[in-house]
This record gives structure tokens, sequence and C-alpha cells, in this order.
């Protein structure tokens, strides 16, 4: 009979600085069962959202929830309330509001990929792309103020304007990371360390992202074409140029090919906006307090984020319902390493793109 | 958003009836605190691919009676119905909580919510 081992991959590993914690058990170091611990930095956000903040702060506090992806929780939340008060935004604020979400997926899709290199041991394919990476957050701190961790969103529009002069600066930059990506593209399809070692590792099938109601380029790289730029109305991407990015494979290898196609469309579609970009007011005053409910739903870097608010025409809301796209994730995550070897583990995990910080909100 | 009422007794039958994994995905489950021991529940799906199709089914109930648990139909609700159980001390059948929470953690957060903004 062959011996079991108990093996822990976090809670703190060298191969992902979040607190999550997987506890495997192994066979000759091929995974057999799973186990998954998420919940060491739960900050009760929730809670304080319906007890400590009154509605209008809460696209601050929502925005805390993740550094990364701030932007794509404070502005869930923010639809939402504008949906509840009846509030109709004008182009140029849904315009910058996609900009931001944007390119807020670039340098979120390259971190992703910085650390798939490093966990392939590849450290100076990690060093180039995060180095690439810095002038999209130059981009946002030029746009929004912060480089993470905005407070862009406002009820009823964006807090800052575009000057002529960012809108310029937009374009350089995007055009001069363009030809880097598609080098990437190159790399990680035909670079040993990044391609071969890593197709048929990390399988997700199509039947199985469909059991597990899979989201995001975890999702599509498995064939499942889902996406909430697609499947909601409340941001005119089909004006920007979008296009559903799908692969087959369901391998590390092919959620790298997802993103990194997803990097080149968002910055075809970041372009598009700042060069076709409406007139009109970028903030706008709002009336009343919200009452009723509504859910809406974002593609974060990660994939679907919803939010579910209610109110009673109070200061306080009644409820705040987060529901991160790494949340959904978990379940096809720990079917995903069962049959896995555990040397393959680290890349694995790196290729969820997992955030505690959302999953533990 | 497409709301449609249904009983502890039903939803899981109802849920079975609607559902089609090809074509639908399960959000997450989502409770309410109602301020008079009593809870909304509402399990919510979208449809892939389709522009804001999205349906909720709920019910009230109160806290004492065990929920049924859509686990067998669906695996991946086990993630919300666990955040249930932890955040409002709801009993569901088979389903363990301590997904965020510890035991030396704040009991059941969101169960005292609808009291006008006050912390309990």
């Amino acid at each position: 009979m062959k011996k079991v081992i108990n093996i822990p991959l976090g809670s703190q590993h060298i191969s992902l600085l979040e607190p999550v914690r997987f506890q495997f058990k192994t066979h000759n170091e091929k995974i057999v069962e799973v186990g998954a611990d998420v919940g060491f930095v739960h900050r009760g956000i929730e809670r304080a959202c319906v007890t400590q903040f009154e509605w209008k702060k809460l696209p601050y506090v929502v925005a805390r929830v993740c550094g990364l992806c701030a932007i794509t929780h404070s502005l869930s939340f923010t639809l939402a309330v504008e949906k509840m008060l009846e509030f109709e935004s004008t182009r140029r604020i849904d315009y910058l509001r996609m900009l931001m979400v944007e390119l807020d997926r670039i340098h979120s899709h390259m971190l992703c990929l910085s650390h798939t290199a490093e966990n392939a041991g590849f450290e100076a394919m990690f060093m180039e792309v995060m180095a690439a990476r810095e002038p999209v957050m130059d981009l946002q701190e030029a746009i929004s103020g912060n480089r993470v961790q905005f407070d862009y969103i406002a009820i009823g529009g964006v807090h800052r304007d575009i000057s002529p002069e960012t809108a310029k600066e937009v374009v350089a930059t995007l055009d001069a990371l363009k030809p880097k990506i598609e080098r990437l593209l190159e790399e990680f399809s035909k670079n040993w360390s990044l391609s071969l070692k890593y197709r048929g590792v990390g399988m997700l099938t199509y039947e199985e992202a469909c059991i597990y109601n899979t989201l995001g380029p975890l999702a599509r790289a498995a064939g499942l074409r889902t996406d909430v730029r697609l499947e909601s109305s409340d941001l005119p991407y089909e004006e920007v140029g979008f296009e559903v990015v799908l692969e087959k494979g369901g391998d590390i290898h092919a959620r790298n090919m997802v993103r990194l196609y997803e990097i080149l469309n968002s910055i075809e579609m970041c372009k598009n906006i700042v060069q076709n970009l409406p007139e009109g007011e970028h903030l706008l005053k709002i009336k009343g307090k919200p009452k009723g409910e509504a859910i809406v739903r974002l593609e974060a870097p990660r994939g679907e984020l919803m939010y579910l608010v209610r109110g009673s025409g109070k200061n306080f809301l009644d409820r705040v319902r987060i529901k991160t796209p790494t949340f959904s994730g978990i379940p096809a995550m720990v079917e995903i390493f069962k049959g896995s070897e555990y040397a393959d583990a680290p890349a694995i995990l790196a290729s969820f793109d997992p955030c505690m910080s959302c999953t533990a909100k | 958003m497409k709301k449609i009422e249904t009983t502890l007794e039903r939803v899981v039958k109802t849920i079975e009836e609607f559902y089609d994994r090809y074509e639908w995905h399960f959000l997450t489950l989502n409770g309410i605190d109602l301020d008079d021991g009593k809870i909304e529940l509402q399990w919510i799906f979208a449809k892939y691919g389709a522009k804001d199709e999205t349906v909720v089914f709920y019910c009230i109930t109160d806290y004492e009676t065990e929920v049924p648990s859509i686990v067998k139909l669906i695996p991946s609700a086990i993630m919300g119905e666990r955040e249930v159980v932890d955040m409002f001390g709801l009993t569901i059948e088979g389903i363990e909580g301590k997904l965020y929470l510890s035991d030396d953690s704040l009991k059941t957060p969101l169960k005292t919510m609808g009291l006008g903004g006050c912390e309990v």
C-alpha cells in the first residue's frame, strides 16, 4: 500500500505571498486530496458597510477590499447605488470608468504572468514583465492620483477628468507596451520553461469548468465562453472593441495565453476610449438615498465580481453583499490540484491568480 | 433581475428543475437579516453569454429551521453556504461554517443588521 503524506502549502508560502492554506494528501508526490482554508484575513467589510459608514462613503470602503482591483470594487458598488437612484450616466463617465478598469486588467494580468514566470524558475522574465508593467501603473497614477488603491470612482461619475496631455500619454505608453506584450506572447508560446513545461499541467476541462461554475480567465482558458463585459449592459464595451478571448487547452499555458491576448485587447480598448472620448461632464450631482435592491456584475481581472445592495432610503444601507472572483473559483482550484504532481502545485496556484484579500473581505 | 419566490421545502427541487450547468452559473447564496427574527435567503444565478439575465430564487425563513443544501446539485455552492453559516449562524444541511471565522471571532456578525445601522 502506498504511503500517504500530508503536505501543507501556505498559509505563507514563497510561491504566493497571500494567506491561503492548501492541505495536500499525496501518494508518491501525486496529489490525491486537497483541503483549502481561506479565512486568515477576514476583515468584516460587509458588516462595516451597514454599521460603520453611511452609503456615500462606501465607494472608499469597498475600494479597500482589494488594492489591485479597487476600481472594479468601487465601480460595482457605485453602479448598484446609481441603479437604485435611477441615475443616468454620461458617455464620458462610462468611458473614463472603462479606461481605468481596463488599465487595471492590464497590470493585474501582467502581475500574474510575472509570477507564473517566477514559478518556472525564469527570474529574468519575472523582472522583465514587472518592468514592462510599471508604465501602466504610472498611467493609472496620472489619471487617478494613485498607483494602487485608487479612489477614482465617485457616485455620479469619476473624481478627476482626463487632460488632453494625459490622453496622449495613454496612447504613447500603450503603443510602447504592445510590442513588449507581443514578445511576451512569443516567449510564453515557445520558450520551454514557460510553454512546453506547462502544457497539460493544472488541467481544467470544459466539462469541469461548467460543473464548478468557473469564471474569468480560468473558465475562458477551458473554452467556456463567459465574460461579464459581454453579459452586462452597465458599461458600453461593444463600442470600444471588446472581444472575448477563448482558449481550449484548460492548462497553465492556456491561462497564460488568455491573459496575454486579453492584455492586447485591453490595450486596443484603452486607445479607442481616449481617442474617441465623448464630450461632457465627468461628475454629476446625484440626489436621494438608495431605496430598493440592485445587483451589479463586472468583469474584474480575475473574473466576475458581484455586488448586491439593498437600501431603504436611510443613510445606512440594509445589506451590501460582495461576491469576489476568487471566492467562486476555490472549488475548481481544489479539483485542479487533484491528480497533479506536488512539484507543480506552486505553478498551478500562481496560474489561478488568486486574490485572498478579495476572498476574505 | 428576475426574482422568484420559493420556500425552503421547495427550493432544491425548484433549482434542480431550473438549473442547466451549460447555460447558467450559480453566483452565490446570500442572506439578508430582516430585523424581526427572520432572514431572506437568495440563490443567485446568471446566464452564460446573455445580456443582463440574472435570476434570484428567494425565501423568507427564521433562524431555527434547517436550510437544505444545493451542493449535490451545484458543488461550487459550498462556498456561499459555508459563508452564510458563518455570518448568520444558520444551520445548513451537512455544511460546516468556519470559512472565515475562528472560535474566538465575533459570532454571526451579519445576523443583527436591520437595526437602522446601529452597532450591535
